[in-house]
């Protein structure tokens, strides 16, 4: 394999959104490129409702990614992009969605989410790239809420950060996905190449 | 198709989790039995065993227990049977009875222990070492810390362990089980059958004039695995220079990153033991004497450091070996952490950090899905008992219950104590105990709780919640079940039949979401006294929806009469419900349509699904 620069990418989201899945076709995505890729999940308690987080690291023996140390920083949930946000290394890349998954205190009232403006806010103390998107509704638009999760990789791909582009997702959706799921995932894929160029 | 796992397509190269990267392993080396307990981290093992066992050439079983699990795959290997056991490291302590002696019977076929750790409890309820029981017992011992590594570790454990007859543990952490790494195939061989037990009491039957030998013969076995370790290609020398690295397991994996990030891999001498027990002492002997300074990176206990310590001592060498005095001994490693200790040695300054601070973000605790029948059990015990009982808990889905508002679950053990230690927390206090049980865990451990309660006359009520399946780790059968992902159940057991077997005279069975009916039975039996069971049956929705391939055909709605009072909200905490505008409001994608809000508060009403 060839000697890459090594690319450590933070993914989180709430159990039930699909974050496991995009993790894995990113990092075969990546193994297709011929790049040396390693991704993690920890997963157990937390998928009744409870955060997830996984990674992808590119050149890296270790399938972990300590506070500090992410390259890149994909929040499927704003709430959830903020919390994630130690693990940023200064100057790296945020890709996250605008629009919430609540969690119970908040969809029962006892407390608030940080608005969009406050995760603005915070995140611009660490790092002037960000990107983001409402990524549920460009799901739906797409045909499934779930495929919002792909069109987040397809504007990650697009945003010049990682050794591929946008096609190498799409092969990957072509050669990974099965078939029924192809057209909405691809329709996705391109509508995030378009949120992030807009 | 068969499942690539199966194939003999050497050269292959799959992305693979590092639990399926295992399967793979155990095929290429001809595994002929698996046998299991589920339990996360090492859940994926056993489940892609039986996913794919319609092809496979193996015998697969989802075992009631660890020790039971161990002990079939014990009697598997007697009859000369290439075998492998996994469970969670918590699940050795179920399975070390049979562990410790199986060790010196030996495993004729081979057998390999797969024992998945959790440093940083991300799903368990201690974070013990499990290399110390090989220590104890007296195993080989080998660490992964790629998925390439966990498939080659788990052919040539298995291998290693027929060659010599030595049990031997395959020891993975969290981070080794759901990593996903490229794994390149090697040949796998069809395998052939078992050579059938062959009698010999003096090395089977350990009565204490066979055991004492047994002993003997298990000491020259680890001598003898010694020499494989000191030639072991998992346990090597790299880089050179003054000061010493020794490390194992994910460990090795977070050294390189750390080495590599800070551009020292040529200034430092890094032992790498994937093979750690029995330690490779002239390996490690050579090593010692070729540096100045060693750091050992291990996760938890200081095994190795330990290890390295008194073989320092033993051969009057006077180097300065650390360890657990600059690196955690709880918790999981990163990177950083390890950069950091070796720059520390070294002299150097540590990795800058970002200082961003952020406010106090909404927690978000898991929470017993939309739809999970054990909502209506707590609620009702929770209306009827109030504070006034102590709720004993087990594991699975259900220890969720803890939280508010729900609050049923104040104490906790191991698999199946709420019985035992709900018993005995009601013999010394006279308190009134509820004790809460899954039915996979019933099978697991709960039935000589309640063999002990009954002929011990304890004073509880226990309340089994069976969702017809082992909810927790991913929807594995248990005895229970009628149908599971690949086919009937021919033998379901009855778990009413089962307590009154036992001896319980007072057994009720109810659906937890009729909820007049549930609570009248919890305040019939809760006015009696001695052994006492509630049966909750009700099968898991997201079970139903997989395996049953049914829906409930209605969702709940909250009609424009709600009246703000929240009860339902405050009450039942069901994650498909959230206020709006001063108004309660079910997500109907989130609802599973449970319909037990519909019994908590008249204002909210059903319909059709869709419409
Ligand atoms: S019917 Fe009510 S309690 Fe049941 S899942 Fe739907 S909203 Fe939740
Ligand atoms: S998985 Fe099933 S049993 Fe577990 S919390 Fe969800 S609904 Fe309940």
């Amino acid at each position: 394999m060839p000697d890459t620069k090594k690319i450590r990418i933070f993914m989180t989201g709430v159990g039930g959104q699909g974050t496991l899945t995009a993790t894995t076709l990113l990092a075969k995505t990546a193994l297709s490129q011929g790049l040396t890729v390693t991704s993690g999940e920890i997963h157990g308690m937390a998928q009744r409702g409870g955060v997830v987080e996984s990674t992808v690291l590119i050149g890296c023996k270790s399938p972990k990614i300590g506070i500090g140390e992410a390259d890149i920083l994909l929040g499927f949930e704003p709430m959830e992009t903020m919390r994630a946000l130690p693990y940023l290394r200064q100057g790296g890349l945020v890709v996250s969605s605008t629009e919430y998954m609540p969690p119970l205190s908040v969809a029962m009232g006892k407390q608030e989410c940080p608005t969009i403006d406050d995760i603005r806010k915070a995140v611009s103390t660490c790092t002037d790239k960000v990107y983001f998107m409402a990524n549920q509704s460009i799901g739906l638009e797409a045909g499934a809420v779930q495929s919002g999760n792909i069109a987040m990789l397809g504007a990650l791909c697009a945003a010049g950060e990682l050794p591929f582009g946008p096609e190498a997702l799409e092969a990957a959706i072509k050669a990974n996905l099965p078939a029924k799921l192809q057209a909405v995932n691809l329709k996705a894929l391109e509508l995030g190449v378009k949120a992030l160029n807009s | 198709m068969a499942n690539p796992l199966l194939g003999d397509t050497p050269g292959d190269t799959h992305l693979l989790l590092g639990n399926e990267a295992i399967v793979r392993g155990a095929v290429e080396a001809g595994i002929q039995v698996v046998t299991c307990y589920p339990g996360t981290p090492s859940s994926e093992v056993p489940d892609t065993f039986y996913r794919i066992s319609p092809d496979g050439k193996y015998y697969f079983e989802y075992s009631v227990n660890e020790k039971v699990a161990l002990e079939v795959a014990g009697g598997a290997t007697l009859a000369g049977a290439m075998s492998m056991c996994t469970m969670k490291h918590v699940g050795v302590n179920v399975a070390a009875d049979p562990l410790m002696t199986l060790c010196y019977v030996g495993a004729p076929g081979g057998l390999m222990l797969l024992s998945a750790d959790d440093p940083g409890c991300h799903s368990s309820q201690n974070e013990q070492d499990n290399r110390i029981y090989a220590r104890l017992g007296g195993m080989p011992v080998l660490e992964p810390s790629s998925a390439q590594e966990a498939k080659d570790m788990a052919r040539d454990g298995l291998l290693l362990s027929k060659k010599h007859g030595a049990p031997l543990l395959l020891r993975t952490t969290t981070r080794v089980n759901h990593l996903r790494g490229p794994v390149e195939f090697g040949p796998a061989p069809a395998p052939g059958k078992p050579e059938g037990f062959k009698r010999n009491p003096p090395h089977f039957v350990p009565i204490p004039a066979f055991s004492r030998p047994m002993h003997v013969r298990l000491m020259e076995r680890m001598e003898a695995l010694r020499e494989e370790a000191e030639n072991s290609p998992y346990n090597k020398v790299t880089g050179s220079g003054e000061y010493g690295i020794v490390c194992s397991g994910i460990s090795r994996a977070y050294v390189a990153d750390a080495l590599d990030n800070a551009g020292l891999a040529d200034k430092v001498t890094v032992l790498e033991l994937g093979f750690s027990n029995p330690l490779p002492e002239n390996k490690c002997l050579d090593f010692l004497k070729s540096v100045d300074t060693v750091l050992v990176v291990e996760e938890l206990e200081p095994v190795v450091e330990n290890e390295l310590r008194v073989l320092a001592q033993k051969n009057g060498l006077s180097i300065e070996i650390k360890g657990k005095d600059v690196l955690p001994r709880n918790g999981e490693f990163d990177v950083t952490m390890v950069e950091n200790a070796i720059r520390e040695g070294l002299g150097e300054s540590p990795v800058p950090t970002c200082e961003c601070s952020l406010p106090e973000l909404p927690g978000r605790p898991p929470n017993l899905c939309a739809g999970c029948p054990h909502r209506g059990t707590y609620y009702a015990a929770r209306k009827v008992f109030g504070d006034d009982a102590v709720y004993s808990s087990d594991i699975g889905c259900y220890t969720l219950g803890l939280l508010p508002p729900l609050q049923t679950a104040d104490f906790l053990l191991c698999m199946g104590s709420s019985i035992s230690a709900g018993g005995g927390l009601a013999k010394a206090s006279g308190q009134k105990v509820v004790a809460f049980i899954g039915d996979s865990t019933f099978f697991h451990s709960g039935l000589t709780g309640v063999a002990n309660a009954v002929f011990n006359a304890h004073d509880v009520l226990i309340v089994i919640l069976d969702n017809r399946t082992t909810a927790m780790t991913g929807h594995q059968p248990n005895p229970g079940v009628d149908k599971t992902v690949i086919g009937d159940n021919d033998h379901p057991l009855d778990i009413e039949s089962a307590v009154r077997g036992l001896g319980v005279t007072e057994v009720r069975t109810v659906n937890p979401f009729n909820q007049r009916k549930t609570m009248a039975a919890l305040e019939e039996l809760g006015g009696m006294s001695g052994v006492r069971v509630l049966i909750a049956k009700e099968p898991c929705p997201l079970y139903t929806r997989r395996v049953y391939k049914k829906i409930a055909p209605q969702v709940a709605y909250v009609a424009e009469s709600c009246t703000g009072r929240f009860d339902c909200l405050d009450k039942l905490a069901c994650p498909a419900m959230y206020k709006e505008g001063g108004k309660a409001a079910v997500n109907p994608i989130l609802c599973n349509g449970c319909m037990l809000c519909l019994q908590v508060c008249g204002h909210i009403k059903a319909k059709k699904r869709g419409s």
